[in-house]
């Protein structure tokens, strides 16, 4: 994944994490390789907890027809 | 039910003359009597019994009147008050929403003066349909939508791992609501919920839930939606095996988990949506499938490995460029030792050397000094043969020259014995002897002496010599 790229799920990120760390865990990467391997691997985790705050700073409720009252008022 | 035939015109009198420009068709007929003969046919069709859902319930004064429906149509009904008191349906049971099985046949009403005619299916019996009823009308829609490959549409949809909406269609009122939102919560997910609450159990309950869920699906937000209520009979959740309905779910893009019922229960949302849960409980899991507070810890799990992955990467690499610093010096430490060792090696092995060459050279000298005692034996073996043969030849010799000094002896001795002054006393001689016992060898010596001693071959006597010397003359 290039820098600053966004991944394109969260589960594509959890794989490709788990690539990394896997590649990692191996002791085959060159110093280059694991450098940039450890950068993507930070972006990864940095977009996976945002992802996670997204959904861990509380229950947003609202109601369907509520939404839909906004968004036609005259429909209600 | 066999197709209605038509009036065969042959049954109805033709009386009134047929202008040339009118089709080739039988008639024209006086409409009442068609309608009395059509009444006729009706009644002659057969007796069926028939189920579906009851809409439009209404009364007069004699009959009530419904329609029964279904997916695929819907008939009119109607009923004789009599015919209805006779079936002993509970109070209230003939209303919109319920499924009815109906025995009667197919009816026509000419009407007749400010009448207006109306066909109807005419009941004469009627009851509440039971789970055996339902069970029929559910798997042979189940099968005819299986048929169309409506079950694989929604379970071929990608479910995200870790939604941030979900759309949730249920009652604003049920124990379902509270444990979707417990279970959401035990998983660590705290989104956006957008509910669409819906009727979930009766005639209205249909159109609302589909219509919620088409509203939830247009949401963009809303990236899976949750149909879910309590448990019920198969009547209770009968809204949720509407064709329209589960058509509906099969044909949204939005992976659609249901949740309808207990675990026995099984509605045709459930065959149509992407995941058929049990509980509502079990739909929040099916509907974030990431336990996001496992997650959370693995994810500081990664953080920590890339960490350690990324410290171990430059120090491990820095440790080794230290040591390949420090590898000449450590080379040449290598290169000492190994030196000194291969000089230990060499003493060791000119030492073992000296002394195998000093053992070797003993066992040489051993050998040669064996040899040479063996010669210096057989050479002494020899020499004293030869001594003993020289010997014997010096003792021969020896023996020789000794009888021979004997013989040499025993002349002399017999000379010397012939010359012994003993032999001439032997004779008669006297030998005069002073006394000092020196002999006295003149007569002037005797005189001189006075006394001598005279000796004889047998012993010595005493003698004085008195008289002068006289000569012989």
């Amino acid at each position: 994944m290039a820098e600053g790229e966004k991944p394109p799920s969260y589960e594509a990120a959890v794989e490709r994490l788990e690539e990394i760390i896997d590649r990692l865990d191996s002791g085959q990467a060159g110093l280059r390789e694991t450098l940039e391997l450890c950068r993507e691997g930070r972006e990864l985790v940095g977009y996976c907890a945002g992802e996670l705050d997204a959904v861990g700073e509380g229950l947003k409720e609202l109601r369907l027809d509520e939404l839909a009252a906004r968004l036609d008022p005259d429909a209600t | 039910m066999d197709q209605l035939p038509p009036v065969d015109p042959g049954q109805i009198e033709l009386d009134v003359p047929r202008p040339s420009a009118d089709p080739e068709l039988p008639g024209p007929f006086p409409v009442g009597r068609y309608a009395d003969k059509l009444q006729e046919e009706m009644r002659k069709r057969a007796r069926v019994l028939l189920v579906g859902e009851v809409t439009g319930v209404g009364r007069s004064r004699v009959q009530a009147y419904f329609e029964l429906r279904d997916g695929d149509g819907a008939v009119p009904c109607a009923i004789w008050l009599n015919d209805l008191e006779r079936a002993g349906l509970p109070e209230g049971a003939l209303r919109d929403g319920v499924e009815l099985v109906i025995a009667g046949g197919p009816d026509y009403y000419p009407g007749g003066g400010a009448a207006s005619p109306s066909f109807c299916f005419r009941a004469t019996h009627l009851r509440l349909a039971g789970e055996g009823d339902l069970m029929l009308r559910l798997e042979a829609l189940r099968k005819q939508l299986r048929g169309e490959g409506l079950f694989e549409l929604q379970r071929q949809l990608r479910r995200p791992l870790l939604p941030r909406a979900l759309g949730v269609v249920t009652a604003e009122s049920g124990a379902a609501r509270r444990d979707l939102v417990a279970g959401l919560q035990r998983r660590g997910w705290a989104g956006t919920v957008v509910w669409a609450f819906a009727p979930v159990q009766d005639r209205r309950a249909e159109p609302a839930i589909t219509a919620a869920i088409q509203d939830l699906a247009a949401r963009p937000e809303v990236e899976a939606i949750v149909v879910t209520r309590g448990g019920g009979s198969l009547a209770d959740l009968w809204a949720f095996c509407d064709e329209t309905l589960c058509r509906t779910v099969a044909m949204l893009r939005v992976p659609v988990v249901s949740a309808v019922g207990h675990e026995r229960d099984s509605t045709l949302i459930d065959d149509v949506a992407a995941v058929a849960c049990s509980t509502p409980t079990h739909a929040a899991e099916a509907a974030v499938p990431l336990d996001c507070v496992a997650a959370r810890r693995e994810l500081g799990r990664a953080g920590h490995s890339l960490r350690r992955a990324a410290d171990g990467a430059v120090g491990a690499r820095a440790r080794h460029l230290g040591s390949l610093a420090r590898g000449p010096a450590r080379a040449l430490r290598r290169e000492r030792s190994q030196l000194n060792q291969k000089i230990r090696e060499v003493r060791a092995a000119t030492e073992r050397g000296l002394n195998e060459r000093s053992a070797f050279q003993r066992r040489i000298a051993a050998v040669v000094l064996d040899r040479v005692r063996r010669r210096a034996i057989e050479r002494t073996a020899a020499g004293r043969a030869e001594e003993r043969r020289r010997g014997a030849i010096i003792e021969r010799a020896a023996a020789r020259d000794l009888e021979r000094r004997r013989e040499v002896l025993r002349q002399a001795a017999v000379t010397l014995r012939a010359h012994d002054p003993e032999r001439t006393l032997e004779r008669g001689y006297a030998l005069a002897e002073g006394s000092d016992g020196e002999a006295v060898t003149s007569a002037h010596a005797a005189a001189a002496a006075g006394d001598v001693r005279l000796r004889f071959a047998d012993g010595r006597v005493g003698a004085r010599v008195d008289a002068e010397v006289e000569r012989d003359g």
